[in-house]
This record gives structure tokens, sequence and C-alpha cells, in this order.
């Protein structure tokens, strides 16, 4: 299998792709999650499936377990949490009883991860691009100098202007969209089959987060990359995704085709979401499509 | 605050052996037996019914020279803590307000008091304004302040810089009802663990500087002078210094016990640790286990 | 620059003229605001929009007399208040004319204070009798859909929503003529962003006149009669939210309403931000 960077830089082949097995890369089938200190179920049964080049999204509230269900398929549940219900499967594989090795091996190569406040996420002491660089040395056994040509080449691939230049900077000296590309970056570098987004653009400008969706579809659509997007915006997940699960309190009040879900909404919780676009939001003033 | 403080078991303890302490400094001199300061034939006599902590090398009542001495020593501490508490706090707190020429002149002097030998300061100082309680604590005190200086300072600043603040200004309180409202408050539990803690620091001072000689005239008993004269008759009383630096270690344990128990119950921290306990109560008042809620 | 399309027919709460702010020491100034112009009339609602660093919360904060102003003029309730000192800036914030609500509720509430004793701070500090005070916040509860229980919590024990409300009550409770609002719906999540809108929607009846500040064209859109979009310290357009909205001139307005997160989003709205990108980089 080539790698996703190997993919980006060869732009020629991706005309006819992506090709769609129809195999799921993440299956999650009525997964329940509880919090072992507590004795509460916190996600009472969350079930979908992936297939290369989709999108799935998960719109909830802060506390909806939409996080919680992310961090199962990673297999990074916070201490006391578990999964008690239900199974996941990771390119056909289910991941309860994984060890530490298998996840390892797996997380960055299979499915990877970017989430809310990038900054946090990368080392203030190191230039971004050697922590890049890093992950392909680890994940790929290339040696120094082809990693770092590889990092400044995944730096274009996700939009930077001046690769060369970011690669050499610490973390305040980029704005927070150039480290969430940056993130992204070392997301994808590894290749991976699925990308869970988890509130990957809440904390950014609008046009910022417009420039970041518009980026995951690109890479969705040049390599057939699966995404997971998780909001509290219906709008964001909208915007990207061909399916929608709306969570709420842990359970799935409303799950469906994109399309279905925002035009014939069955839960009132969904209405809600859709409501506050139609009554505060742009869609106020902007003549909407016509049903079909 | 108080009742927080006493919801741990190692702020009950603390305040129950403080109070007992503080009994001693107000009663201890009515309690003596004996007079403290009156010598006999019977020195370096060991416990008995007579005297039930021996004599000493002027054949004085121990025991009677501990309760005695107990309010000298209590209250020596207690100014030393206060001196501290005043002469750190206020300024602490105003050099976060009163311009940057006030901060960097407090901040300087601090640094100054910070640099100075304290036993050496209390000595040249006793010797300069004669040789007693009083003084000596106020010195120790004031090179102490520093400490306290720092400790409100910081929190003060922590709290200046909140949205609260600036939105109380923008109501248009002043700078007195900003420090009383929303100041003070945040800025006494980091305070009152600075105080508890210098009352402990303030014990061993006492007790070194009387152990020196100097605070204290000599025939008037206090723990350190205690302890001083006894470490000098080992040989024939090895067990007469155990009581004495006893009631010193247990004081000062005290005191760094309380002022552990109000920063755990003060703060972000203390409510969370009120929480954990809120939560760790309603768990073992459910006998059964939360239903786990039913999904399509 | 462009001028105010529709000046209120009375005197205005706030006329803004000029306005210049700088920051840094002397040689390497840098500059915060450049030519600002904006005038709002009682009971009107202004959207201020911009991005980070585009100079939105500068604004608000020269605004309240926070940030000194380099040049330019300040009118507030007819007074000029651009060379106030600090003594005359209390006089004029302790009529209660000007309050200010800020982002993040869970900061802006001082953790120890019960929510009546917030709520009691601005009528307090007014010199408004502690009874009277007390029977005014208890009247004001129901404006922004609270209840008198939640009277003597402390903020750590309200949701992120209830402290929000909390947080435009103690700004409302002295009956401003001016309110500035900093971006008081960004941390909310849909429910309770929805039940804030509406309060602010319902207030305007009292002729209070708000300024909304926000990075999202879509959260002020369904509450401000006009947009001002702030881009690098210039308003580079201001005007009724319809037009704004519907038929943005500037190329950065129009990347914004192109980038704006909405449920009916068309795939050549993205060819369009591309384009427009490029123009603004260029």
């Amino acid at each position: 299998m080539s790698t996703l960077s190997e993919k980006l830089q060869a732009p020629a082949e991706h005309t006819a792709k992506p090709v769609r097995p129809s195999q799921p890369v993440l299956s999650v089938r009525e997964v329940r999650i509880s919090d072992q200190a507590a004795g509460r179920e916190i996600v009472h049964g969350v079930s979908f499936d992936l297939t290369p080049g989709r999108t799935v999204g998960i719109v909830g509230e802060s506390g909806s377990g939409k996080t919680l269900t992310c961090r199962a398929a990673l297999g990074i549940l916070p201490a006391h949490f578990e999964v008690t219900g239900g199974s996941i499967e990771l390119d056909g594989h289910d991941i309860t009883g994984f060890s530490t090795a298998e996840w390892t091996s797996l997380r960055g190569s299979t499915i990877s991860a970017v989430f809310q406040d990038p900054a946090s996420y990368l080392n203030p002491s190191i230039r971004v691009g050697a922590q890049v660089a890093e992950v392909i040395r680890v994940k790929k056994k290339v040696r120094r100098r082809e990693a770092r040509r590889q990092t400044i080449e995944l730096l274009r691939a996700v939009h930077l202007r001046d690769p060369e230049l970011v690669y050499g900077q610490y973390t305040y000296e980029l704005s927070g969209g150039m480290l969430q590309r940056v993130l992204i970056a070392a997301a994808i570098a590894a290749g991976p089959r699925v990308l869970i987004a988890d509130e990957a653009t809440t904390a950014l400008d609008v046009t910022v987060q417009a420039e970041i969706l518009d980026l995951l579809a690109d890479l969705r659509e040049q390599t057939g990359l699966a995404l997971v997007v998780v909001s509290h915006d219906l709008a964001v997940v909208a915007q990207l995704c061909d399916e929608v699960l709306v969570l709420r309190q842990g359970e799935v009040v409303e799950q469906g085709p994109t399309h279905e879900v925002l035009h014939h909404p069955r839960h009132a919780y969904t209405r809600l979401l859709i409501a506050e676009h139609e009554q505060y939001g742009l869609d106020r003033f902007l003549a909407p499509e016509e049903d079909a | 605050m108080i009742r927080r403080v006493l919801a741990l078991p190692s702020g009950r303890i603390a305040v129950v052996v403080l109070a007992v302490i503080a009994v001693l400094a107000v009663f201890g001199p009515l309690l003596a037996p004996q007079d403290p300061l009156a010598t006999s034939d019977n020195t370096l006599a060991a416990a008995s019914g007579a005297h039930w902590l021996g004599t000493d090398y002027l054949g004085r009542d121990v025991l009677s020279r501990l309760l005695d001495g107990s309010r000298v020593s209590v209250l020596g501490s207690l100014e030393v803590a206060l001196t501290a508490l005043v002469v750190g706090v206020v300024p602490g707190i105003l050099s976060v307000y009163l311009g940057r020429a006030f901060e960097w002149i407090t901040l300087r002097l601090a640094d100054t008091l910070v640099a100075l030998p304290f036993l050496l300061f209390a000595v040249a100082v006793v010797a300069l304004l004669g040789n007693g309680i009083t003084q000596a604590m106020l010195v120790t005190g004031v090179l102490v302040s520093p400490l306290f200086y720092r400790v409100s300072r910081a929190a003060t600043l922590a709290v200046a810089r909140s949205q609260y603040v600036e939105a109380a200004i923008v109501s248009g309180a002043s700078l007195g009802r900003v420090v009383r409202r929303h100041v003070w408050v945040k800025v006494l539990p980091p305070i009152a663990v600075a105080l508890a803690q210098t009352v402990g620091v303030g014990f061993v001072i006492v007790s070194s500087l009387t152990f020196l000689g100097i605070g204290v005239q000599p025939p008037a008993p206090t723990w350190g002078g205690l302890l001083a004269s006894d470490l000098g008759y080992l040989s024939h009383r090895p067990w007469a210094p155990l009581t004495p630096a006893l009631l010193i270690v247990v004081t000062v344990w005290a005191c760094n016990l309380l002022a552990d128990a109000i920063r755990d119950v003060s703060g972000e921290a203390g409510r969370a640790l009120l929480n954990n306990r809120r939560a760790r109560a309603n768990r073992l008042d459910k006998a059964d286990p939360a239903p786990a809620g039913g999904a399509s | 620059m462009s001028t105010d399309p529709n000046p209120g027919r009375t005197a205005p709460v706030l006329a803004v003229e000029g306005l210049e702010v700088h920051y840094g020491p002397r040689r390497r100034r840098r500059r915060a605001l450049h030519d600002v112009s904006l005038s709002i009339a009682p009971g009107e609602t202004v959207g201020v929009i911009g991005e980070t660093g585009s100079g939105k919360s500068t604004l608000a904060r020269t605004v309240l007399g926070l940030v000194r102003a380099s040049a330019g003029s300040i009118v507030i309730d007819g007074e000029e208040v651009g060379a106030y000192g600090p003594r005359q800036w209390r006089a004029l914030r302790r009529r209660g004319v000007v309050q200010y609500v800020f982002q993040d509720p869970l900061r802006s509430l001082d953790p120890d204070l019960t929510v009546e004793d917030s709520l009691a701070e601005p009528l307090l500090v007014q010199g408004v009798p502690r009874t009277e005070a007390a029977a005014r916040v208890r009247a004001f509860l129901t404006r922004v859909h609270l209840t008198e229980d939640l009277l003597d919590r402390l903020p750590g024990e309200l949701s992120g929503g209830q402290r929000q409300r909390v947080a435009v009550a103690r700004a409302l409770v002295t009956e401003p003529r001016l309110v500035i609002l900093d971006e008081p719906v960004s941390a909310l999540d849909s429910a309770n962003r929805v039940q804030v809108l509406q309060i602010l929607k319902e207030l305007r009846t009292d002729g209070v006149a708000l300024v909304f500040i926000s990075h999202d064209l879509g959260s002020v859109a369904g509450v401000a009669d006009r947009i001002a979009v702030l881009y690098q310290g210039e308003a580079v357009e201001v005007g009724a939210a319809a037009d704004v909205i519907n038929t943005p001139r500037h190329p950065y307005t129009r990347l914004l309403v192109r980038s704006a997160p909405t449920l009916h989003s068309a795939p050549a709205d993205r060819a369009e931000r591309e384009a427009l990108r490029a123009l603004l980089h260029a």
C-alpha cells in the first residue's frame, strides 16, 4: 500500500481514484461506554460504518459522548472509562483486546486524529517541522534527510505557503489555522485510512475554519481517506459529511444521510439545531435550496 | 472556611492541638503547681510525685517552668507572625495597584530583607533596643515579612487581571471596592496558609533565640530556654530535653497541619476536594448501580 | 472607509469618529485600529465582525475606556470621552451608561460570589440601597429566563448557558444605554446559544443599544440591524445586515459570507472562496 504522502506527491495518479471498496475501514456497532468510577453508562449504543472516501459526522453538545466515541475508536479512552458493549472494527480487526504494541502500530498508519486547540498538541520548544518529521522517521523508518523532504511535501500538501519556512518555525510563530494544518500533516504522515477530526475547527476564525474544512475535503478526494468529523455545529458537519449522527446525552437521536437529516429531521433536538441556523444564522438571509 | 477546615480529619487534629496549646498559654502560669523561679537543693532530680518532670540544675520544678514559659513562647511566635502579616500583606496587595514606583521600591525592600541573615540582625537590633522578647520578635517579624509580601502580591496579581474585576471596573467600582469585594477573598486563603506556617516558624525562632539567650532575660522560663539548659546536663538527665522539644515539635507540626488543611479546602482545589467527598458519599448511599439507559 | 448609511433619527448613543489606536513602544508601534467610524442609535443592535487580530476587541476596550485612543473622537450619550481621565471615566461608569459582557462566562463571574451578589454589584456601585438593589435583581431575573432559586448559587454550580445569562443580566440590570458584548455566544452550545440570542432580541424593546462583537457572521446575523466588518484594523464595510450578507462589497466580507458554515452550502462557494483568498493575499 502506498502511503498518503506518496499519493499526494504523485498527483497524476489519482485521476482514476478513489477506488471505493465496499469493505468498511471503520465499523462501530452498538458501542456503549461507561464511566467505571461513577458506575454510569455515558454512551448508549452508537453504530456507523465508514468506507474509504466517505465522511461520517457526529453532532452534539459538550458532554453528549461524541468525543468518548472517537476516543474509543482510537483506543485512548480516559482513565476508568471502558467500552462495555458492542464492538469496534478497524480495517477488519476487532479492537477489543488489542495490546499496546498493536495499538502503536495501528495509530498513525491506520487511524489518526486531530483535535481542538492545536497548540497544546505540539511541543513549544521544538521546531514544528522536526515534530512532523519525527512521525515519518518512526512510522516509515526513513533517514533524517528523507524525512525532512517528505515533511516539506506534506506541509505543502496541507496548503501551507512556504513550507520550508514553516518547517523551521516554532508554535508561537504560527497562527491557530497554521498549527492545525501542521497537525493535520502529522496526522496523515503515515498514510492513515481513517482521520478523526474532533472539533478540529472550533477555536478557529470562520474563514480559517472554511479553509481547514476545504483541506479535509481535498484530502478525502485525493487519497480516499475516510473522515469522522465531530462538531457541536450542525452546519460544519453538513458541509462535509455524507452521513450524520446527532448525539444527545449519549444517545443517537437521529441518524441518516445528511440531506435527509437536514430536510426531514425527526427528532426535536435536530430541529432545534436546524432552527438555530435558520432563525439566527446566515441561512435566515441566504435563500435555501429547494427541497429535492 | 472554618467549617470546611473542620470537615477534614487533619484540620480537626490541628485545631484540637492548637486549642490545648492556647489553653496552656492562657492558664499555664496559673496551672503551675510550684513557683517556677524557686530554687532548691534538690537539683537534677528524676521524675517523682513532687516533681512530675523532675528538677533542673538549680532545683527548679521543670513542669512549673514549662507551664509558666508557654505564655511567653506562644505570644512570641504570634508576635512574629502578626508583625510579618501586617508588614507584608498590606504593601503586597497595594504593590499591584499603586503604580510602578511603589511596586519597584517594595520589591527591592523585600529582596533586601530576604538577603539579611536574621539571627545576626536580631542580635544587632537587640543590642541597640535592649534585650526584650518584644523587640526581638518585632525584628524577626519584619525579616519574615517578605513571605507575606510575595504571597499576597502573587494572589492579587492573579485576581487583578481577571475578567470579573474588569467587569466591576466597567461598572464604575472604585479601587477600594474591588479590593474588598473581589481581591480580599482570593488573597485570604494563601495568607492563612502562610500565617499558620509562620506561627510554626515563629516557635522555632523564639526557641532558638532564647536558646542563644536573646529576647528573654535568664530567670524567666521559655520552652527554648528549658531545652537549652537541659541540654547542658545530658549526662545527668538524658531524657530531660525530650519534653520541651516534644512540645515545640507538636506545636509546629499542628501549625503546619492547619496550614495544609486551609490550603486543601480553599480555592478551586478545595471545591474539587469537597465535590469528590460528596460524590463518594452519594455513591455509598446508592446501593444499586445506576440503571443503564436504553438506546434504539 | 464607508459612511454610515442610515444614522438614527435620534441622537446616537455611541458615535465613534476617525478612531486610531496604536500599541507598543514608540519605535515598534503597531496599528490596532485605523480611521474607524461608527454610530449607534438607541435600541439598535450593531454586529462588529472580524477575525483574531482585526481590532474588534480593541474597539470595545477603547469605547469602555480600558484602552486609550491615539486619535479620533468617542461620544457616549452626548459626552466626548476621548480625553477623559480615570476620575471622569469612573463618574461616567457609575451612572451605568455603558456595560460590558465578556466571552467566557466562567471567568467573567467571581467564583466566590453568589449569583445575587454578582448581579447586585453594579447597582450597589451606583449607590442604590441594598434592599432596593435586591428587589431590582429579582425583578430582572425573569427577563433573562432565570429563576430565583439560582440566586444563592455560586457560578461553579451553574451550567455554561446559565452563567452567560447571569453575565448578561449583570450588564443589563442597571438599565444602561449601551451594552458591548464580546463574543457572548461563542463558548455556548446550540440550545444555550439560541436562548441567549433570544434574550438579546427581546431586550431591544427597552431601547438599549447593543454592540455585538463576533468572529462569526452567522452568530450575529439573526439579531443585528446593522453589521460592521473589521479587517486589519479598518472598518471595510458598514451596512444593514441583510445588505452586508446578501450583497457584500468588500472581498473580505464576501469571503466571510462564503466561509460561514450554513446548512445549505453550495459547491460553487468553494471555488469562490479560493478566488477571494487569492485576491486578499495578493
